[in-house]
């Protein structure tokens, strides 16, 4: 059986050379596709020290293996680049139709090289691929411009764009695809800083697949599986719409930057208060769950606002920061932040640490342009989403993100900087949940709750072990869940759709049956090719000169206690920071200062790595 | 037979703050039965008014999944019944 590892396809946008390629065997053997193909690509191409927002830096659009077939949840994408925000290995995930769109012509990878001297987007079609003037779209937000690039190219198209934010290079700017979200790290802002607005495609279904009939009987016994499945139909019903019932019933909803674990009068923010006021259901790329949850208002201060969203981080990100229980102002935030290309996990970050400086003094009216950043209020939030978006008064200190903003403004605000590596937190406190905080302090592209999620923690998951979610010392589990979510991205499946009864039973199989590499059905491979792109990641950032002291939790994590508030954890802190490194490492097979050693390169085929790493030990 | 029913953190509260509950029971719904009956604040969170488990729960023993079919599962001493919920973060 010949192997299809898919193609590839180069665009500079400096030379506007438009080549393809087709992507070896041997790299989907030991990579298989994916995050794996990103941080494979990344790693081999990427000169260390490359500016992030410079020319040389590149931008990796990429599809799965399985992408654009009737399997069901695994046609998401994802954006691989240098992170702006970060200068680490950044990785943003996405999903409606556009990584089906991708895979139906026939390319697994786009690489954007260079950067045009003009706004240009990028289409993708059967005829060939051609770079177009951008200038009637330039400025325009990502509804309006993707309307655009649908009209122009016709109903068989679609797009990932940025907004007004990519182009002003705020640092998290965010990819948008109809209305879901490559939202962290900033390739957003990547793709603005080479005048590149979008990627149109314009493609008919198609499918690339080593053994089709092995492939078809597989997926047919995959839909079976996930649609009998109890989780996906919760997952149907509810979207993560309601996963601050848990959190915050367990003081893990961050609340004042990160100062509360739970929020006063919660009760208006719930997932039942939620529900009232959808208004409909939008999906991915064959996907059953439809599990995008629209919402509308109808009146108020927000009438007319209208969202795909918010989910949980964003439902967060509107709310705990600033101590809001206004479902409609969330609302409004998150179509803001659709609307203008924004991660809404920073944003909301970005607003929550501003408000606390207002608190503290650290920020006055003559600061924030007259924004009076009183917790509880949430229309300064909204008016501080389109600065930040737009770069005007305060919003150009907030857009460089919390770690840059805090070192302009001094005096302190460091300590109101909740971030790792330049990332701010998600929604996890990590003092009540430190599996998942340790994640965050390892994790390559800074603080990713995806990267390494710890159920264990936060819903009592018992696999690989139930943990103590106070407990310091699971390194292990740790480990278990970031290499475990490394091996599904190389599929980029739906992080809720993989935990539907048929990973890993099926998904190695239907590895084999796509690709024709019969060592992709067996899950200890897997497991160790999830290894290899971990600690080919490790090895990016290391080479970027991240170590040691960078796996670090906030300050305020590790020396103020949590208030809980009525929850079990009050006083909480993550105090054995050190103790964690030494084991995580230990288990990993890094040196002590967190540079992967000789023998665990070895052991995981890096070979080609050493030289790099050698220099760093 | 002594089974121990490991609560999640975000039903502990309705279990009197125990994270570790014993119940006596053959099957996993005899155990779950006994849960509630000690602690029937667990009740609606767990079932649904129709006396089904409810989806959002995912039930464990001893560390493996027990669905499909989990409630006709039979126990054995001194096996371990984990609560949790399927996952639903984001």
């Amino acid at each position: 059986m010949a192997i299809n590892a898919g193609r590839l396809l180069r665009v500079n946008l400096s030379s506007g050379r438009i080549s393809s390629e087709d992507i070896p065997g041997t790299v989907a053997a030991d990579f298989i596709g994916g995050r794996g193909y990103g941080i494979r690509y990344l790693y081999d191409e990427l000169t260390p020290g490359t500016d992030p927002l410079g020319e040389q830096n590149k931008l990796l659009f990429i599809t799965g293996p399985i992408a654009g077939t009737m399997a069901q949840g695994v046609s998401r994408w994802m954006v691989c680049t240098r992170s702006p925000l970060t200068g680490a290995f950044a990785r943003s995930v996405c999903g409606a139709d556009f990584g089906a769109w991708l895979k139906f012509t026939g390319y697994e990878i786009i690489i954007i090289e260079g950067k045009a001297e003009r706004p240009v987007y990028i289409h993708l079609a059967g005829d060939g691929c051609q770079i177009l003037d951008a200038r009637e779209i330039w400025g325009q937000n990502t509804r309006e411009a993707q309307s655009w690039l649908n009209q122009s190219h016709g109903k068989n198209t679609r797009t990932a764009c940025i907004g007004p934010a990519g182009e002003n290079l705020v640092k998290y700017a965010a990819i948008v695809s109809d209305r879901r979200t490559a939202g962290r790290c900033g390739t957003g802002t990547v793709m603005g800083a080479k005048n590149l607005k979008a990627i149109a495609i314009t493609a008919q279904r198609k499918t690339f697949l080593a053994d089709p009939d092995a492939y078809d009987k597989l997926a047919r016994e995959q839909v079976n599986i996930i649609r009998g499945n109890d989780g996906f139909k919760n997952h149907k019903e509810w979207g993560t719409t309601g996963t601050q019932d848990v959190t915050n019933e367990i003081g893990i909803y961050p609340v004042r930057n990160f100062r509360y674990g739970q929020q006063t009068d919660y009760e208006q923010i719930s997932g039942e208060q939620y529900r009232k006021l959808r208004t409909g259901d939008i999906g991915c790329y064959s996907c059953p769950a439809r599990c995008g949850k629209v919402h509308s208002v109808t009146s108020g201060t927000y009438a007319g606002a209208h969202s795909e969203g918010p989910e949980y981080e964003s439902i967060w990100a509107f709310t705990g920061p600033i101590e809001s229980n206004s479902i409609e102002a969330s609302i409004a935030a998150d179509q803001l932040c659709d609307d203008l290309g924004l991660d809404t996990i920073s944003t909301g970050s970005s607003i929550g640490f501003a408000y606390e400086l207002y608190e503290k003094g650290l920020l006055k009216k003559s600061d924030t342009d007259g924004l009076e950043l009183v917790y509880g209020r949430h229309e300064p939030m909204i008016a501080m989403i389109k600065k930040i978006g737009r770069r005007e008064g305060i919003g150009d200190l907030l857009a460089e993100g919390t770690k840059r903003a805090a070192a302009s403004i001094g005096k302190g605000a460091e300590a109101g900087a909740i971030q790792v590596k330049g990332l701010e937190l998600p929604a996890y406190e990590p003092r009540g949940a430190k599996s998942q905080g340790y994640n965050y302090a390892t994790a390559s592209i800074g603080a990713s709750h995806c990267y390494g999620y710890a159920a264990q923690d936060i819903f009592g998951a018992p696999f690989p072990h139930p943990t103590d979610r106070f407990s310091e010392e699971n390194a292990d589990v740790v480990i278990f869940n970031q290499d475990g979510s490394a091996y599904k991205e190389t599929g980029i499946i739906c992080a809720f759709a993989g935990g539907w009864g048929w990973v890993p039973g099926l998904f190695g199989k239907m590895l084999k049956a796509a690709r024709g590499i019969d060592i992709l059905a067996d899950n200890a491979y897997l497991n160790k090719v999830g290894e290899r792109i971990f600690n080919l990641e490790r090895a990016f950032n290391v080479r970027e000169g991240f170590n040691r002291k960078d796996d670090t939790l906030p300050v305020r994590i590790r020396t103020e206690p949590l208030h809980t508030r009525k929850a079990k954890g009050e006083g909480q802190m993550v105090s054995h920071q050190d103790e964690f490194l030494d084991k995580y490492y230990q288990l990993r097979g890094w040196t002590k200062d967190g540079v992967p050693a000789a023998d665990k390169l070895k052991a995981l085929d890096l070979d080609s790595v050493l030289k790099d790493m050698a220099v760093k030990i | 037979m002594s089974i121990e029913i490991i609560i999640p953190p975000f039903l502990q509260r309705l279990a009197g703050d125990a994270g570790t509950v014993h119940v006596n029971g053959i099957t996993v719904s005899e155990c779950l039965g006994e849960l509630v009956r000690q602690y029937p604040g667990l009740k609606t969170r767990l079932f649904t008014g129709k006396g089904e488990l409810r989806k959002s729960i995912n039930i464990f023993i001893n560390g493996k999944t027990a669905y499909p079919g989990e409630r006709d599962r039979t126990l054995q001493d001194a096996d371990k019944i984990y609560i949790t919920s399927i996952i639903m973060g984001g």
